[in-house]
């Protein structure tokens, strides 16, 4: 029997200790396992760290008009602080005319800006007078606005900063809230767990967690949130493998930058750098006692204490804290009195508190695709320099909410069911100013800007009457025949286009069927060109899609983005010189090392001398045809030029407008496609007229050659006239394209009782 | 040994070159007059035809700009001289003389392509004016025919 006992005690101990052999070698696996993770994680790139997107700096120059409420938005939105007198960077002053600015030392991808005082005077909106440091100069420039990031798929942002750049009070009151041993244990603390128990024991349950600093690091690297045994010993056991291999203040570093300290948005702020920017709108090491009370205090839960969303809990928290500070003799107790009483002085503005710009970033993302991988825009830190207009964006995006929003009540359609797009660009540069792709600004989502392709409608006919006029038959008054059309299609299908008032109107002359966007007339004239000549038009003017080469394209029953589109009238604006549109200027790493730079491109696609009477013509439109609401809204002395656009049974609502210096395209219309009681001349025009209205604009000036020519004619007769002769008008013409007629004036039959309509037209 | 040739080499660059720019430094650029360091082919074809008399623009912002951009030019730094004149184009869009300039650095980064473009562009602008219009004809061909 005890040979039994004995011999069963053996195999016992035989197996306890081939299990704890095979447990000791799991363990061991294990533990190398997770020190090659730590290793990995610690010594490689903590981090990804997202691309910064920068707006244009504004060049501020003597003659440049700005309204002083404009500069003053963008001042608040980069962060400066309004003050009555200027003494440290970053703060601004305004009397009424006059202008401080002590502006903060910047680095752009071109160069770099010192810190100086830029002092303006103002004049009827326009700056009239420059000073740098108390010298006059001719130009300063500010800033740049941070408009965004792109973020990895998590959306963690973060600004590193270094363990010596973090005040020493913050270090001290982070390990007297968070880990008051930290330095003298090695990972984990026993005495923090057993305090922790005793807490959560008296309290009947889980109130309190022993956690290190060092632990709360590695379940932010490693692990999930889970309370489990299981991940508290892995937890455990990684935090002491990485204080076998880290320094104290190798750790405290990391933590700092790793902590999370609340959400903007879908973007993460994590570490101390961004959130004492984001909070507090100041670096790290100007942060105040209180300041930094708020934000320690803040790790224990990041939402519950979330100084901008839940202030009065976040101000019971810094307090909580202060008294901590105070029972460690960080800060005195006169000094507790004084600041637990103290407002928590979040900053409402700061560039680290943006408004994030979706539409534009999308094509700013999508313009960089061909140059970098994704992963180098999500993690390395890169600087990106774009040509958005904060200024001109606040407009577009304003005035597509409100317009679309006074439409719908005022054709009584259901509230929301409009959206719209739209694309400013620089006529000459190329230069994307302002993308809006919803009605709602901020949404990350579809961008119709980009993405919506619809019927572009009466857009298309430009490139129609520019075909005919780049041809040596047609002049600016050729007359055109608006009389009824039908057309055979290939499959016993008619088409029969009719004019929007669905009247005829006889023989007009080739300016007017394009200002009165008359459907019958272009038609025909289309096909009499030839619609191959139109589709290399189209191509010629930057269209790079196919368009097949049915009649109905002539009248834009093809569908385009409201981007390509702006990309056409580009073309014509800046008279006949394609630029591609781009959205950057510049790209550099982190520190400063320009990497890439998206220069000025330009090449001449079409003769001058066509363009320049299509403008004139586009000029008409807004001056007497369909889009002259223009008028009654801007200056004459702006010349604007455009084309109003209605796709058939009135889906889709385009305008294309420019002054000498801003293109917009601007689209509104349904995403279910449904027809609206909208025409391009009581919808988008309406958005691009109040998105300019107040803005700066440049007049047009059509670009003529020496080939152009001023004649006096006579519409009616097609002939050429003088000036002296009744009805005759003096209009545009490439030399050698004539009225092949030459009226005698004296011959001329003189209306006695009533003159015709395009002779009254023009007295 | 590498190292001594590329220094001699340096120097009997330098020897050589005819532009006074090794002396230029900012306090200089604020007393002199740019336009003085520019090379004569540079005068001739810039500044006299399109400025009237070598004269800037008189747009302050314009002017300082054009003036950088040549310092960077004659310095060599091309791609410096080229953002500053894409700043200026951004504040003046139809200055011709931006385009011509253009056109010059283009030309002598062997870029013609790009080159006879801008010059195209300064073309359109300077239609009116029947001398600069001569000039960047003028230059025009001289970029076809890839003569320099």
């Amino acid at each position: 029997m005890k040979h039994t006992n004995t011999s069963r005690f053996k195999t016992f101990m035989s197996w306890v200790f081939k299990l704890s052999l095979v447990g000791i070698v799991v363990l061991a696996i294990l533990m190398a396992y997770m020190d090659a993770k730590v290793r990995e994680k610690f010594e490689g790139k903590r981090w990804a760290l997202p691309a910064k997107v920068f707006a244009r700096p504004l060049e501020l120059y003597p003659g440049l008009a700005l309204q002083p409420k404009y500069l003053i938005q963008e001042l608040d939105q980069i962060g400066y602080q309004r003050v009555p007198n200027v003494v440290t960077p970053g703060q601004y002053s305004f009397n009424g005319d006059e202008m401080d600015v002590f502006r903060r030392y910047v680095k752009l991808y071109d160069g770099e800006e010192p810190s100086a005082r830029v002092h303006m005077r103002f004049s009827a909106g326009t700056i009239e007078s420059l000073w740098l440091d108390g010298q006059p100069v001719g130009l300063a420039r500010l800033e740049p606005l941070l408009i965004g990031g792109i973020y990895p798929k998590h959306n963690e942002d973060r600004q590193l900063i270094q363990l010596e750049e973090a005040p020493s009070l913050l270090l001290k009151t982070l390990v007297a809230v968070e880990d008051r041993d930290y330095y003298n244990h090695f990972g984990i603390s026993l005495k923090g767990i057993a305090r922790a128990m005793v807490v959560n024991v008296q309290r009947g349950g889980l109130v309190q967690g022993g956690s290190t600093l060092t632990q709360q690091l590695v379940k932010n690297f490693f692990l999930t949130r889970e309370r489990t045994l299981v991940r508290k010993a892995t937890e455990a056991l990684m935090a002491i493998l990485v204080e076998l291999h880290y320094s104290k203040d190798d750790i405290l570093e990391t933590y700092l930058n790793e902590v999370y300290l609340g959400q903007s948005g879908r973007r993460a702020i994590h570490g101390f750098g961004l959130a004492s920017q984001f909070y507090f709108g100041k670096h790290i090491s100007r942060l105040s006692p209180p300041e930094i009370a708020t934000l320690v205090g803040m790790v224990k839960g990041p939402s519950v204490y979330n100084p901008k969303r839940k202030p009065e809990n976040a101000k019971a928290r810094r307090n909580v804290v202060l008294d901590v500070m105070n029972q460690h003799g960080l800060i005195s107790n006169y000094e507790f009195a004084v600041w637990q009483k103290r407002e928590l002085d979040v900053v409402q503005y700061s560039q680290y508190q943006r408004i994030e710009y979706p539409a534009f970033l999308q094509l700013v993302r999508r313009q960089l695709r061909s140059d970098y991988a994704d992963s180098d825009l999500t993690s390395e830190g890169l600087r990106i320099y774009t040509s958005l207009d904060p200024i001109i964006q606040r407009r577009a995006e304003h005035a597509m909410s409100n317009r679309l929003a006074s439409l719908e009540s005022g054709y009584r359609m259901p509230k929301d069911s409009l959206q719209g797009a739209m694309v400013i660009a620089g006529t000459e540069s190329g230069e994307v100013e302002a993308v809006v792709g919803d009605r709602n600004p901020r949404y990350f989502g579809f961008n119709r800007a980009l993405d919506a392709n619809r019927s572009i409608g009466s857009l298309a006919k430009p490139a129609v009457y520019l075909t005919a006029l780049r041809s040596p038959q047609y002049n600016f008054i050729t007359p055109l025949d608006d009389s009824e059309i039908k057309i055979a299609g290939a499959n016993g299908s008619v088409w029969q286009p009719q004019n929007y008032d669905k009247d005829s109107h006889g023989i007009v002359p080739l300016y007017q069927a394009m200002s009165r966007s008359l459907n019958q007339a272009t038609a025909r004239l289309g096909l009499q060109i030839g619609l191959k000549n139109v589709v290399q038009t189209f191509h010629d003017l930057g269209v790079s899609r196919d368009i097949p080469a049915y009649p109905s394209i002539v009248l834009g029953a093809f569908e385009m983005n409201p981007f390509d589109v702006a990309q056409m009238y580009q073309t014509i604006a800046a008279s006949g010189f394609q630029t591609p549109l781009k959205a950057i200027r510049g790209v550099t790493t982190q520190d400063g090392q320009l990497l890439s730079r998206y220069g000025y491109d330009v090449k001449q696609s079409i003769k001058t001398e066509p363009i320049y009477l299509l403008q004139k013509i586009m000029q008409r439109v807004v001056k007497e045809g369909t889009a002259r609401y223009l008028n009654s809204q801007f200056d004459d002395s702006l010349n604007l030029a455009g084309k109003t656009g209605t796709s058939d049974s009135q889906r889709d609502s385009w305008f294309a407008g420019f002054s000498g210096d801003k293109l917009a395209v601007v689209w509104v219309g349904r995403d279910d496609n449904e027809s609206m009681p909208l025409t391009g001349s009581s919808g988008a025009l309406r958005v691009w007229a109040e998105t300019f209205k107040g803005l700066p604009l440049k007049p047009l000036y059509p670009l003529p050659t020496e080939n152009i020519v001023e004649q006096w004619v006579d519409i009616e007769q097609n002939a050429i006239s003088s000036e002296d002769c009744d009805g005759a008008v003096q209009l545009p013409f490439i030399q050698g394209r004539l009225p092949l007629q030459t009226l005698n004036c004296a011959q001329a039959p003189t209306p006695s009782t009533s003159k015709s309509w395009w002779s009254r037209m023009f007295d | 040994m590498k190292s001594v040739l590329l220094v001699v080499f340096i120097a009997l660059l330098a020897a050589c070159s005819t532009a006074p720019y090794q002396s230029l430094d900012q306090e200089q650029v604020r007393t002199s007059d740019v336009l003085d360091t520019l090379p004569s082919w540079y005068h001739h074809n810039l500044g006299l035809q399109l400025n009237g008399g070598n004269q800037y623009p008189e747009q302050q912002a314009l002017a300082s700009l054009l003036k950088q951009a040549d310092l960077e030019f004659i310095r060599g730094n091309f791609q410096a001289c080229q953002i500053l004149l894409e700043r200026a184009q951004r504040i003046s869009t139809r200055e011709p003389s931006v385009y011509v300039r253009l056109s010059y650095l283009f030309w002598l980064e062997s870029n013609t392509q790009s080159a006879e473009q801008m010059a195209r562009r300064a073309l359109a602008l300077v239609v009116r004016d029947p001398v600069a219009a001569q000039e960047v004809k003028r230059l025009l061909l001289a970029i076809q025919a890839n003569q320099y």
